[in-house]
């Protein structure tokens, strides 16, 4: 038999000592669904709220899953699309992403900033009805990011991915406070980073970032206070990468970094130190802490 | 059926919104989707009802596609079998007439694999299959392919139902087992 390649590890790590047999047996049966209904709602509700258990899952998702291959393909009526589609408009991907509401920045932001940034921001993005404001676009990303994490390296994985929704929708009032455009020239932005220092959030987007098969990307922070580069750990291969409990050295010092991103070898820099840095930005100030924070419910 | 990259790209195409991505989508993993729930459900009319479903989840959820994590098949057949699974089992609640008729799985003839590209993961899956007890390999198969809950198994092997859970979960170990991590 051989040995998984790198990138086949299974995230549900079996070493885990913590892990029973039973969890792991629970998650195998909810895929192969022999769980009795009450059970498959237990499942459910921990896939839901529990990392480990919903990690569990997967694995069973990606192993079994592969008997699919002995299926037979059957041609569904020409109905079935109609039905899709005449639905659509009341599913739509926007319709899960309630934009909260805000009221405007306290104080108005550096109007140099905010005017090249929104212009950029207009060029790079078309975000339709959205882009009036560079506090909408923002809090777009914001909302966004909960409801499309994409794919998050281990070590920048919230503790509970999946209960993460409906908690962070209703704290997107206090939006990201940083925008970095990393780019290597002005006209092509790579990647977008929001910075919420408050909740020590940080968010990159992939724009034009060219997807590179079996290399990571890498984030990096540089900043006066300490003397070499700091990781900040992988970007997915989403559109969104998602970091929390990030930990600033010095909050307020974060406008004058200066953050990288490099290009590795898959799983990230064997050194420890960026090999071969690629896009760079410095974050810009967006929108001022409001004066009185509203109540996050 | 489009490459798995391309699975990946419309999936990517569908997260911002893009329709004719998702009726691209569509046209590529129908057939296969279709075969999957129609095995399990048995009914053209919950087999449409559960497409529908599946895809509108697709179109509100294709953000929180992992490419990392498995292929793009793989996870719209998961969201496919939850939802007709699910299905099945209320149905199985509310009416007992409905035993289901035997299919042969994985049935002796033309090779449903002749001429296709094996994958290593699925020869992996295939050779940790092969070596269960036969019976309890008929058993994972058909709670897989067709959806059978404990009772229909306990049926089908003439078995109590504890009997089977304990087969069901000693199958599943020693396929995880056999994957190793």
């Amino acid at each position: 038999m051989t040995p998984d390649r790198p990138r086949n590890t299974p995230r549900a790590a079996p070493d885990d000592v913590s892990l029973t047999l039973s969890e792991d047996m629970m998650a195998a049966e909810y895929v192969l669904g022999t769980l009795d209904p009450d059970e498959r709602d237990d499942a459910r509700a921990r896939i839901a709220s529990d990392f480990t258990f919903a990690a569990l899952v997967q694995y069973w998702e990606r192993r079994l899953g592969e008997l699919h291959a002995l299926t037979g393909d059957v041609e569904p009526p020409a109905a079935v699309w109609d039905a899709i589609r005449a639905k659509l408009g009341t599913a739509a991907p926007g319709a899960e992403m309630r934009l909260p509401e805000v009221g405007p920045p306290a104080s108005a932001p550096a109007a140099g900033n905010d005017v090249e940034l929104r212009a950029r921001l207009a060029r790079w993005r078309n975000l339709s009805a959205l882009t009036g404001s560079l506090a909408a676009t923002l809090l777009l990303f914001a909302v966004m990011q909960i409801t499309a994490p994409g794919l998050l390296p281990s070590r920048l994985r919230p503790k509970s991915e999946a209960a993460a929704p409906t908690v962070a929708v209703t704290q997107a009032a206090p939006p990201a406070r940083y925008v970095a455009v990393l780019a290597r020239e002005a006209t092509s932005p790579a990647f977008i980073l929001t910075v919420d220092v408050a909740n020590r959030n940080l968010t990159v987007r992939r724009v034009s970032a060219p997807r590179e098969p079996g290399k990571s990307y890498e984030l990096w922070l540089i900043s006066g206070k300490s003397p070499a580069p700091r990781s900040l750990g992988l970007v997915g291969t989403g559109d969104f990468t998602q970091s929390s409990d990030l930990d600033f050295d010095d909050p307020a010092s974060i406008g004058e970094a200066t953050f990288a991103v490099s290009l590795e070898p898959e799983g990230g820099s064997p050194t420890g130190a960026p090999s071969n840095v690629i896009f760079l930005g410095k974050p810009v100030e967006s929108i001022p802490a409001p004066a009185s924070q509203s109540e996050a419910h | 059926m489009l490459t798995s990259p391309e699975l990946v790209w419309l999936l990517a195409a569908v997260a911002k919104g893009d329709e004719a991505a998702l009726e691209r989508l569509y046209r590529a993993t129908r057939p296969k989707l279709y075969g999957v729930v129609l095995r399990i459900l048995r009914r053209a009319d919950l087999a449409d009802e559960v497409m529908q479903e599946t895809y509108l989840k697709v179109w509100s959820s294709a953000g929180q596609f992992d490419p990392g994590a498995c292929s793009p098949v793989t996870w719209m057949i998961a969201i496919a079998r939850n939802r007709a699974i699910d299905l099945v089992r209320r149905k199985q609640e509310t009416s007992t007439e409905e035993e289901p008729e035997v299919m042969e799985v994985a049935a002796a003839g033309p090779d449903p694999l002749a001429g296709r590209e094996m994958n290593e993961a699925f020869k992996r899956l295939l050779a940790c299959m092969g070596r269960l007890d036969e019976e309890r390999r008929r058993l994972v198969l058909l709670a897989y392919y067709s959806g059978w809950s404990r009772e229909q198994l306990a049926a089908e092997f003439d078995k109590p139902v504890n009997t089977i859970k304990t087969w069901l979960r000693r199958a599943l170990f020693e396929i995880r087992e056999c994957l190793g991590s």
